[in-house]
Parts: C-alpha cells; structure tokens; sequence
C-alpha cells in the first residue's frame, strides 16, 4: 500500500486590500448611521450592502459603530434616591417661592 | 429630567442645579407655554438652553465642529477599531464597570451640540423630529450631528484600549 502524502489545507489567496477612493468612502460614510437605523433606501443602500459583502475593513467598522449606538442606547443613566428626588422638590419650591 | 441633565452635565452637583434652573423657568414661563408641542419636549428645550447658557457662562475653549472627513479610517489599523464587547450584549457589556466609564468619558469629550442630539435621540430614545424641535434644528441637520457624534464615540471608545480586563463583570 502507498503512503498517502499527507492532507495538506490549501491556503486561501489573501483578501486583495480594498482600495477606497476618497470621494465614494466619503460618501459612504456620511450615510452609514441611516443605514444602521434602517433609514436608507434606494441605490445607496444598495451599494453599501454589496460594499461590505465585499469589504471586511468596512464590515468591520460598521459592526463597531452598531456596537457603538447600541452601547449608547442601553447606557443606564444614574437615577435620583426618593429622598433625593424629595430634597429637589423642596429645593425647587423654595427657589419659586422667594422671586 | 435628571437623567437627561446627569447626561449632559457628566456629574451630580450640576445635573441637580441644571434640573432646578429648568424647573425655575418652566415655572416662570408657563404662562407662556401653548401646549402646541408635548410638555416633555418642552422640558427638554428648556433644559438643553439651561445647559447651553451653563457652558457659555463657564467660557471655554470654544467647541469645535466635528468634520465627517476626520472619521474616514486612513490606516487598517483604523478600520478595524473594535469596541471591546467580546460578543456580549450590550447589557452584558455595560456590566464591566470600565467600559461604562469609557463610554461616559468619550460621550463627555463630545462637543455640547453634537452631545445634545446624542443623548435625546440615542438616549433618550426621541425621534429626530422631536430632537429638532427641541434644538431648533432641521431632521437633516439633526441626522448629521448624530452621526458624527456617534463616529466621534466610536473612535474615542475604541482608542482607550479597553480590550484588556473587559471579561469579566464588575457591578459597581
């Protein structure tokens, strides 16, 4: 019985760097947080999609500016006790009365 | 109305004095008030001028505008900024209590006006009409703002190198 010679993984060509023109990448990015709010239609969106299939330098910089919104969305944001909230009532009627 | 005022002010003591001062004028000029728009949309014009008048008193460095050209990535390095959530959701994420302080330290360095439309529309979760009404701005105008607020978080979140020690919770 012959050896076989062993499995070898064929390597995947390197992705070829996606070369950005200046003018469409700008005009990519003004329109991306419409395109994250689902705000976009038409050609644009269009576009944009078929770029980021193509482009993981894009797709990953869109993934990271969801990830930003929804970071920004969920942030909790710090809440007055009930005895604070009481404490500013009174402060803000005292405020009124004495003008 | 402390809320929006903690996340516009960055700390306590003038987040309860920017609720007062709108409250105070609120009071004042409700005589004045039409009710042509909601009474929370009201609050919120009152208190985003508050706070405005509040900068403008302290008299900084004036603010800067924010250039869409300064967020085109001109490296691979900064395409590939990643805000260091390890695949967890954002509430999960939010539990780390270093990421919560990055997150409030890069919103804190927004200019006021493009932090103003950040906190209402993705904080406060109002739509880009009502954020126009409250700061006199068309939803264009608002829509751009909000954009580059949230590209100005997401490079500054990304820098500050927070990828080490984000594994675990930390509930503080």
């Amino acid at each position: 019985m012959t050896e076989q010679a062993p499995f070898k993984r064929r390597k995947r060509p390197a992705a070829t760097p996606h070369r950005h023109e200046a003018g469409r990448c700008l005009r990519i990015l003004r329109e991306l947080s419409a395109f994250i709010d689902d705000e976009l239609q038409g050609d644009i969106c269009l576009e944009i999609r078929r770029h980021l299939g193509g482009c993981p330098r894009c797709e990953e910089f869109v993934a990271s500016l969801r990830q930003t919104v929804s970071l920004c969305r969920r942030n909790p944001a710090p809440a007055l006790s009930a005895k604070e909230r009481a404490k500013m009532r009174e402060r803000i009627l005292d405020a009124a009365q004495s003008r | 109305m402390y809320r929006y005022a903690s996340r516009l002010c960055g700390e306590a003591d003038a987040a309860k004095d920017l609720v007062q001062e709108t409250f105070l004028n609120a009071y004042r000029g409700f005589d004045k008030f039409r009710g042509e728009a909601q009474v929370s949309t009201w609050l919120y014009s009152i208190a985003s001028r508050a706070c405005l008048r509040m900068r403008r008193r302290r008299k900084g460095a004036p603010e800067r505008e924010l250039s869409l050209e300064e967020f085109i990535p001109s490296s691979d390095g900064e395409f590939r900024l990643q805000i260091p959530v390890q695949g967890l959701s954002p509430e999960e994420a939010l539990q780390n209590k270093q990421l919560r302080q990055g997150l409030d330290a890069a919103i804190g360095k927004l200019p006021k006006k493009y932090k103003m439309v950040l906190v209402l529309r993705d904080m406060e979760g109002l739509s880009a009409k009502e954020v126009g009404a409250i700061m006199g701005l068309n939803e264009r105008a608002v829509k751009s703002r909000l954009h580059r607020a949230r590209l100005f978080v997401r490079r500054e979140l990304s820098a500050r190198g927070l990828a080490e020690g984000t594994h675990e919770p930390d509930h503080a």
